[in-house]
């Protein structure tokens, strides 16, 4: 039975969007607080189903039951909207994702994402930038002061990293001369390098704006619980809620996923070109793809639980100030490292090299630095504590 | 230290700095204890729930009258016994628990040795979802704990 | 001209004598200067409900944009009638109240209260009654500072120090339940001296748990002291100058962070603090970060005095001569102490009964919150969370 194409365009989507919110309430959620409770020397919840894996159920059915309240002032049309525009860009934006290579399902060859759109990260910058609208209505329509300046605040924010991860994407793309994220994959596999060692810098910066996207710590002002209580979302209750915070976790997905895609070689196993490394292929792909995501959401996890938080002008000036310019310069550097060797991959590898030395040579600076800096408070102490 | 500033200055290792603190406590023992299966059990001098003697008490009213917030209620009469003579007989001990502050001053107050009332009987666990009935204890919650449905004793402390 | 022209001549010229006399009205009807880019102050309750007060704090801001016009402290909502509610109770009934008014540190209240009333009877505390006192208050020193660490962090964003501080805390807190019985009302001190004798074991168990301390507080340090994003968020906010700190009567950290060492401990010796080793921490900026340096390095100074405390304990007598009845002579008496919030004074005006005719408190966190609208003008709402934190108010005491 020769099934058309289309089918399978459907049954991925329905698959996407069934899953997707599934995990991010059962799984994602789950996980931070039991890894937040764990780095905070502590359990987290783990009475709900067995070690709490049922706590993601237990909270979705607390949030659809709960009364749905509505501002008396507010605006309703548009209070109602807001959750729903920031989520449907965030589950749309999965659509590009390539989660692994061809499968083979009886006679015909599936690809495993639903559509390889050759503008891909353009496609995904703009639907991402979508997203914003969400919290500015979700802000405004709440008629309260503190909704409104959350609201202001996370705009401005967002809108103003949104240059510098669309920079730092710019130097990747200088590196496989194509938007479409299969290609960029399919690239990483030619050239045997995955390019977060060319374009560590661009990964640096992609990441931090993409952590300050999702409102996420240390750039979550705009929704701390201590300052403005929950900003923008102060109003929102019930399902609402559960739309705002599916939002806000599909788009940490997302930015994993794309961090993953371009940066780290997407679902190809480290060494793919490697025949001694042939067994890693027995993984399948999409595990390889699934694991390098999680490592990502288990970074914006650690940092949640470390950092504090910047506050909004300190914010603005770091995307502003450092990160653009920054950028910009990666991309002179890396432009520059293409054109001066012949043939498209050898500056890549130079830069490569350069840049895994940096980092090596950071990595020991970093332990350097920790003595020193205990040093430096035990000698800042008014007598030295005997002990 | 100039290095150190330097350092600071070209890269954000203070930032991994406490990355690390946190990864180290990822996998360091946790601290909870996982209430109701385990529980920490108080002190030896810790102050908990009521418990009255009524033989050992001599009705002298003391720690109703150093009660600092006069939750003790005691009534008693005079009545003649077998020889003759006069004894006190307890009418009512009332404790008002909802508003006690387990300070500890009555038993600190008790002249009788053992206590008549004490208060170091490591019991904690006095929810109840009635408040005047079980959170009023008059003379025979105080003294027989089955009574009082609410609480739940760790040990029956006897002593005074 | 034909008729069409004459009509659209007529018809025009009558628009424009229409649009002339509607100019001339509106030109009478409007003000010289126009009201489009009039900047309006908002007025935002920050209220007795939110996360990062303290306890119920109503501030009143005026704000315009982000920038704090004014903040003005609304106190009130926990208050409770402790001053006259020792006024109807004999004076040994008076300490389970104290507890309450500072419940993060209340060791130091009961201290306070009866150092005032020790005074007006002119008793004679004896020594190992004093050591011990001693180490029950730089205990709730040490667990008052790891509080205020806590919550600092958790306004500000950083959400684990708070779980690390608490896990010390727990432990100072069993140290007190095993003492006194109670964890956070603890009634631990008694006219004269204390209640109880310490049991055995505590004091080994103390000391090792003081020799821990310096390594936990290590953590904290690394993850907070250096860190640029705390330093972005505390350097800078808040400062006040020591001149002011004396002029407003701050004390406590506040004023020992802004250079000047003054610490009752050292300045007004009371129990056996003369005899002990330790340093008063100074900072120079009187900034947020200076505040923070100075209370972890108290806390660091804190695990000294207990450990010298713990070496010189002797048996001995726990309490001093005492009247049964406690009737002061009819004078009045100020005491205070260094509490973790500054300075906890009592003033006790006595007219010879059993009761007290006056008990007047000094709180320090009053004294301290009087300078939130000083210290707040000119900074962003998000440094009003970073400012109430830094005075480290306890609502309790702020109200009574």
């Amino acid at each position: 039975m020769n099934l058309p194409p289309a089918f399978w365009t459907y049954l991925k989507v329905v698959l996407l969007v069934a899953t997707v919110p599934a995990i991010v309430g059962f799984v994602i959620v789950l996980a931070e607080r039991r890894i937040m409770g764990f780095m905070q020397v502590r359990l987290g919840p783990n009475r709900v189903g067995p070690e709490g894996t049922l706590q993601g159920l237990a909270d979705l059915l607390k949030l659809v039951t709960k009364e749905d309240i509505t501002p008396a002032k507010a605006e309703k049309a548009v209070h109602f909207l807001a959750p729903v525009l920031s989520v449907i860009p965030a589950l749309t934006a999965l659509a590009v994702i390539p989660f692994g290579p061809p499968v083979r399902v009886g006679r015909t060859i599936v690809p495993l994402w639903v559509a390889d759109v050759n503008i891909g990260l353009l496609f995904l910058l703009a639907i991402t930038s979508i997203g914003v609208y969400g919290i500015i209505l979700g802000g405004w329509s709440s008629n309260n002061k503190y909704s409104l300046l959350g609201g202001l605040r996370s705009a401005a924010q967002l809108v103003s990293y949104e240059v510098p991860m669309a920079l730092a994407l710019v130097s990747v793309l200088l590196m496989t001369r194509s938007l479409s994220l299969v290609e960029i994959v399919k690239r990483q596999e030619a050239t045997e390098l995955w390019f977060v060692f060319p374009g560590l810098v661009a990964f640096f910066i992609y990441f931090v704006s993409g952590v300050a996207e999702t409102n996420r710590n240390p750039f979550d002002l705009p929704e701390a619980e201590s300052e403005l209580v929950s900003g923008f979302n102060t109003e929102y209750s019930g399902v609402k809620f559960a739309f705002f915070f599916l939002g806000e976790y599909t788009a940490m997905i997302i930015i994993s996923c794309v961090a993953v895609t371009v940066f780290f070689g997407g679902w190809l196993p480290p060494f793919p070109n490697v025949k001694a490394l042939e067994f890693l292929w027995q993984i399948p792909p999409v595990l390889w793809f699934l694991a390098k995501v999680g490592v990502f959401l288990f970074a914006y996890i650690w940092f949640r639980s470390t950092f504090p938080r910047y506050r909004f002008d300190q914010l603005m000036a770091l995307g502003w100030k450092w990160l653009i310019p920054l950028a910009l310069a990666n991309i002179l550097v890396v432009a520059f490292a293409i054109l001066l060797f012949p043939g498209r991959t050898t500056g890549l590898v130079w830069l490569a090299w350069i840049f895994g030395g940096l980092f090596v040579v950071m990595s020991l600076l970093a332990k350097l630095r920790q003595k020193l800096a205990r040093r430096e408070r035990l000698a800042a102490e008014p007598h030295p504590v005997e002990s | 230290m100039a290095l150190k500033k330097w350092l600071d200055k070209i890269a954000l290792l203070d930032l991994f700095d406490g990355l690390s603190v946190t990864g180290r406590h990822l996998l360091k023992k946790k601290v909870t204890i996982e209430y109701p299966e385990q529980k920490k059990l108080p002190s030896d001098r810790f102050r908990g729930m009521f418990r009255l003697d009524e033989e050992r008490c001599i009705k002298c009213t003391l720690c109703a009258i150093e009660c600092p917030i006069n939750i003790i209620y005691i009534d008693w009469h005079n009545e003649k016994d077998e020889q003759n003579k006069s004894v006190k007989v307890l009418d009512r001990f009332d404790v008002d628990l909802k508003r006690c502050m387990f300070c500890q001053l009555c038993e600190e107050a008790c002249p009788t040795v053992p206590k008549s009332i004490w208060l170091t009987t490591k019991t904690y666990e006095m929810a109840a979802y009635d408040r005047n009935e079980s959170l009023y204890l008059d003379i025979r919650k105080l003294t027989d704990w089955r009574q009082a449905p609410n609480v739940k004793p760790f040990t029956v402390v006897e002593r005074g | 001209m034909s008729q069409a022209e004459k009509d659209e001549a007529a018809y025009f010229a009558e628009r424009a004598k229409a649009a002339a006399a509607s100019a001339d009205a509106a030109a009478a009807a409007t003000p010289a200067d126009h009201t489009l880019f009039d900047v309006q102050e908002m007025e935002l309750n920050f209220g007795p409900q939110h996360p990062s007060t303290h306890g119920v704090l109503r501030i009143v801001l005026k704000v315009d944009g982000e920038k704090i016009l004014e903040a003005r402290p609304d106190v009130g909502y926990l208050h409770r009638g402790t001053e006259k509610l020792f006024e109807t109770e004999t004076y040994p009934m008076g300490i389970p109240h104290t507890d309450r008014m500072d419940y993060i540190a209340a060791a130091t209240n009961n201290h306070a209260f009866c150092i005032a009333i020790e005074k007006l009877l002119g008793v004679e505390i004896p020594r190992r009654a004093q050591l011990i006192r001693v180490i029950l208050d730089e205990l709730q020193r040490l667990s008052s500072h790891l509080v205020w660490l806590g919550t600092s962090g958790i306004d500000l964003g950083a959400v684990t120090p708070f779980w690390y501080a608490f896990r010390e805390r727990e432990q100072i807190l069993d140290f007190f339940e095993e003492y006194c019985g109670a964890r956070l009302t603890l009634n631990c001190m008694r006219i004269g001296g204390l209640p109880f004798d310490l049991t055995p074991g505590w004091t080994e168990r103390l000391s090792e748990f003081v020799s821990d301390l310096p390594s936990r507080i290590d953590d904290y340090e690394q993850l907070l002291t250096d860190n640029r994003i705390w330093k972005k968020r505390t350097v800078g906010v808040g400062v006040i100058s020591a001149e002011e700190c004396v002029e407003w009567g701050l004390t406590g950290p506040i004023i020992r962070g802004s250079g000047l060492a003054w610490d009752l401990r050292r300045a007004q010796p009371y129990e056996c603090y003369e005899e002990l080793d330790f340093v008063v921490p100074t900072r120079q900026n009187g900034d947020t970060y200076d505040r923070y340096i100075v209370r972890v390095q108290e806390m660091r100074q804190s695990a000294r005095i207990i450990r010298q405390c713990l070496d010189r304990l002797e048996p001995g007598e726990i309490r001093g001569k005492v009247p049964r009845v406690i009737k002061p002579p009819a004078e009045e008496v100020y005491a205070s102490i260094e509490s973790p919030k500054g300075e906890l004074g009592f003033y006790c005006v006595s007219n010879g009964s059993n009761k007290p005719y006056r008990m007047h408190v000094r709180p320090p966190s009053f004294i301290n919150l009087q300078a939130l609208p000083r210290l707040a003008k000119g900074h962003l709402v998000s440094d009003l969370v970073a400012l109430i934190g830094t005075i480290d108010i306890v609502l309790g005491e702020v109200d009574r």
